[in-house]
């Protein structure tokens, strides 16, 4: 259902107003919402600082957790903001951002330095056993090539032409690399040297660059000189590692509360731009849930005294359209919440379709599946679903929806004597109501489901627009029900299940009110009940859905005997139960929010409602002490 | 050769329902997906949008479950 909100005013000295929103904060009820007074869309230029410096101050403190590498906040909302000295607080973000900004710097630059030489070391280790022979040229020149894998063809046209251009000044050496690439080091005489450098370039053999930071070209020096700085930086790392693990452990803690802090003070700034100030008071304005108004006159005389009043606002005085909107289910329908806050939410003064949803929803999807064994393998898959969810989370709530159609499926189930399909048959289960065979009163069963189904969002329409004082709709909506339920009575008539001689009144009674339906609604009254009756046929899906799989379910279980070896048969058939199941979930699931959706709610549903936001404390949005315990 | 008339109407029942399906939810599938790119929030009206030609297929087999149906009591 949809909590009933109280519009209130509170007002006060405007020395006051800062205290007001701190105690309004720690209460988190109030939706502040802007006064309807001359002036209080004003925009105030101190507002509009406090809050760029508040920002900038956030901005260095999430920069300095992103880099500490601490997005996981441990419980900071659990403790309560420490309310830092501003300047000190601001100095403190700022100085702990660099340093960690410039411990992350190093450690990036040690790691992408790092990688290269990783690279570079495979090139040289196929050259290592070169490191202890004599060089012929000492003075000379070396060029580092790598080839494309298969070129082997180029391999030889480098040699011959670096052999026409520079006679047997040079020595070429090739080994093949893991990657299926050639290293190819090429060693030249310094007269030479040139040369070589000349022909790579005019032959497109791009020379791969030297180890930067190694200061070293020759390969007889460089591969030790490329593992000593891999050393190097490794211990280079670990000591960056080390920095960064204590300024985290240092100062993690303080920057998860100031952020804490900071995201308050932002909540508190936008519910302060919504504020009334003159130049001696403020005045408040904002909805809550009825039953809270006298805890929270209470929290605020206790706290502020009774300079600061507050007063409830006439409901003559307000409109529902802008009052915001907010559930209240009981716990068995609250998960259900997932399924109708996929839609827009309900104006404030509709219904709220949830638990309507919480009862036709898990009835739809077992009526469709309506087996014992997908069932089973749906409650195992809901039961895993909630042992890895947090209470509270929209996981837990998928996890309690799939439980509640896990059970339908598997009472339905029983109903229809299905398991595995005809496999049920096999250990014994009985059938009440064989879908199988009784596929003509199946398709009834769901026609008449959506009758109910419609007549029921019909039902609500009418009293929803009753209570919003929209008359002649709730007229109109009536009189929808009663031509749909004449309707009814006149076919059941015309096949004698009724007394014949009910069928003409019930004709005349039908034709009275559809004269006055559209003398209410006008000719889109005809429109409106053509797609009524169609939304009822639409119901027939459940039993195509619930035949289909129940087909699907008999054909693998006749693949056990048709496919020669009953070993392999078996297989089949349980790939084939698997592809099932899987539809299974799918397609119920999609109709029977279809059937709400489009069916049920199109009778009622006014969607457009604002959601309720109270002005309360910022709450991160997971909280664990582990990464900080890591760090 | 009543029977044999009866078995092609089921079949088309639900095949050129099955065809209609396809070619609404072929057209509509891609658009609903070029939405979501822009708009990830508009997920639960191209699920329904996606949904709505079913309807075709499904009250094809229907009808093609209940001319089959005819033609077993006839046969």
């Amino acid at each position: 259902m949809i909590v009933r909100m109280v519009r209130v005013r509170i007002a006060g000295p405007r020395s006051l107003l800062d205290r007001t929103l701190a105690v309004l904060q720690d209460v988190g009820v109030l939706h502040v919402d802007r006064p309807r007074l001359s002036d209080a869309s004003r925009p105030d230029s101190t507002l509009i600082r406090r809050r760029h410096h508040v920002e900038r101050c956030l901005s260095d403190v999430e920069a300095a957790l992103d880099r500490l590498q601490l997005s996981v906040d441990p419980a900071a909302a659990a403790n309560p903001p420490a309310v830092p000295s501003a300047p000190a607080a601001v100095r403190r973000a700022r100085r702990v951002r660099r340093k960690a900004e410039a411990l992350a710097l190093a450690m990036s630059s040690l790691e992408e330095e790092r990688s290269l030489l990783l690279r570079y070391r495979e090139f040289f280790q196929v050259f290592e056993a070169l490191t202890q022979q004599e060089l012929t040229w000492p003075d000379g020149q070396a060029f580092y090539v790598v080839l494309r894998a298969g070129s082997g063809s180029a391999l030889t046209e480098l040699r011959r032409r670096l052999e026409d251009a520079v006679g047997g000044e040079i020595e070429l050496l090739h080994r093949a690399l893991s990657s299926g690439e050639w290293a190819v080091l090429i060693l030249a005489s310094a007269g030479a040297a040139s040369r070589v450098s000349a022909l790579l370039v005019a032959s497109r053999v791009e020379e791969l660059p030297a180890p930067p930071g190694i200061g070293e070209k020759n390969l007889l020096r460089s591969l030790p000189a490329i593992k000593s700085r891999l050393a190097q930086i490794l211990r280079a790392l670990r000591a960056l590692d080390l920095d960064r693990r204590t300024l985290a452990q240092k100062e993690g803690d303080w920057l998860f509360r100031h952020r804490a802090f900071l995201r308050d003070q932002l909540l508190q700034l936008d519910a302060r731009a919504r504020v009334f100030t003159a130049e001696y008071l403020f005045v408040i304005e904002g909805w809550l849930p009825a039953p809270r108004l006298a805890d929270l006159e209470q929290r605020v005389r206790s706290a502020i005294g009774s300079q600061v009043v507050v007063s409830a606002i006439g409901t003559e005085d307000w409109t529902a359209g802008t009052t915001p909107v907010a559930f209240d289910n009981p716990p068995l329908f609250r998960p259900f919440e997932v399924l109708t806050r996929m839609l827009p939410l309900p104006k404030y003064g509709t219904m709220d379709p949830t638990p309507f949803v919480a009862i036709f929803f898990p009835a739809f999807f077992g009526l469709m599946l309506g087996d014992v064994g997908y069932g089973l393998m749906l409650a195992v898959l809901a039961a895993l679903l909630r042992l890895k969810s947090e209470p509270g989370s929209t996981l837990r709530s998928v996890s309690t929806v799939a439980l509640a159609c896990s059970s339908s499926a598997i009472a339905f189930g029983v109903f229809f004597g299905e398991c595995f399909g005809n496999f049920g048959a096999t250990i014994g289960l009985h059938p009440i109501f064989n879908r199988e065979e009784a596929t003509i009163p199946f398709l009834g069963l769901s026609v008449a489901i959506g009758v109910v189904h419609i007549l029921l969002g019909l039902v609500l329409a009418s009293l929803t627009a009753w209570r919003r004082g929209h008359r002649r709709e709730a007229v109109g909506r009536s009189l929808a029900l009663s031509m749909l339920i004449l309707t009814g009575l006149s076919l059941l008539a015309a096949l004698e299940v009724l007394p014949r001689g009910l069928f003409t009144p019930m004709v005349v009674a039908t034709l009275v009110a559809f004269t006055v339906l559209v003398a209410l609604e006008g000719v889109v009254a005809l429109v409106d009940l053509l797609s009524t009756f169609g939304h009822i046929l639409s119901y027939a899906r459940i039993m195509a859905l619930g035949t289909a799989s129940l087909m699907m379910a008999i054909v693998a279980n006749e693949m056990i005997g048709a496919m020669g070896s009953v070993v392999i048969g078996a297989v089949f058939a349980l790939l084939f139960h698997l592809v099932n199941f899987a539809l299974g979930l799918f397609s119920p699931t999609i109709h029977a929010l279809r059937l709400h959706y489009v069916e049920f709610f199109g009778q009622f549903f006014s969607p457009g409602g604002a959601e309720y936001r109270p002005l309360g404390h910022w709450h991160p949005p997971a909280s664990s002490q582990s990464q900080l315990n890591r760090a | 050769m009543e029977m044999a008339l009866l078995g092609l109407a089921a079949a088309l029942a639900i095949g050129l329902t099955a065809l209609a399906t396809a070619w609404a939810q072929g057209r509509i599938g891609p658009a609903a997906a070029a939405s979501l790119v822009e708009k990830p929030e508009l997920w639960t009206t191209a699920v329904i949008l996606i949904a709505i030609p079913e309807t075709m297929v499904i009250l094809g087999f229907v009808v093609a479950v209940l001319i089959l149906l005819r033609a077993g009591a006839g046969g």
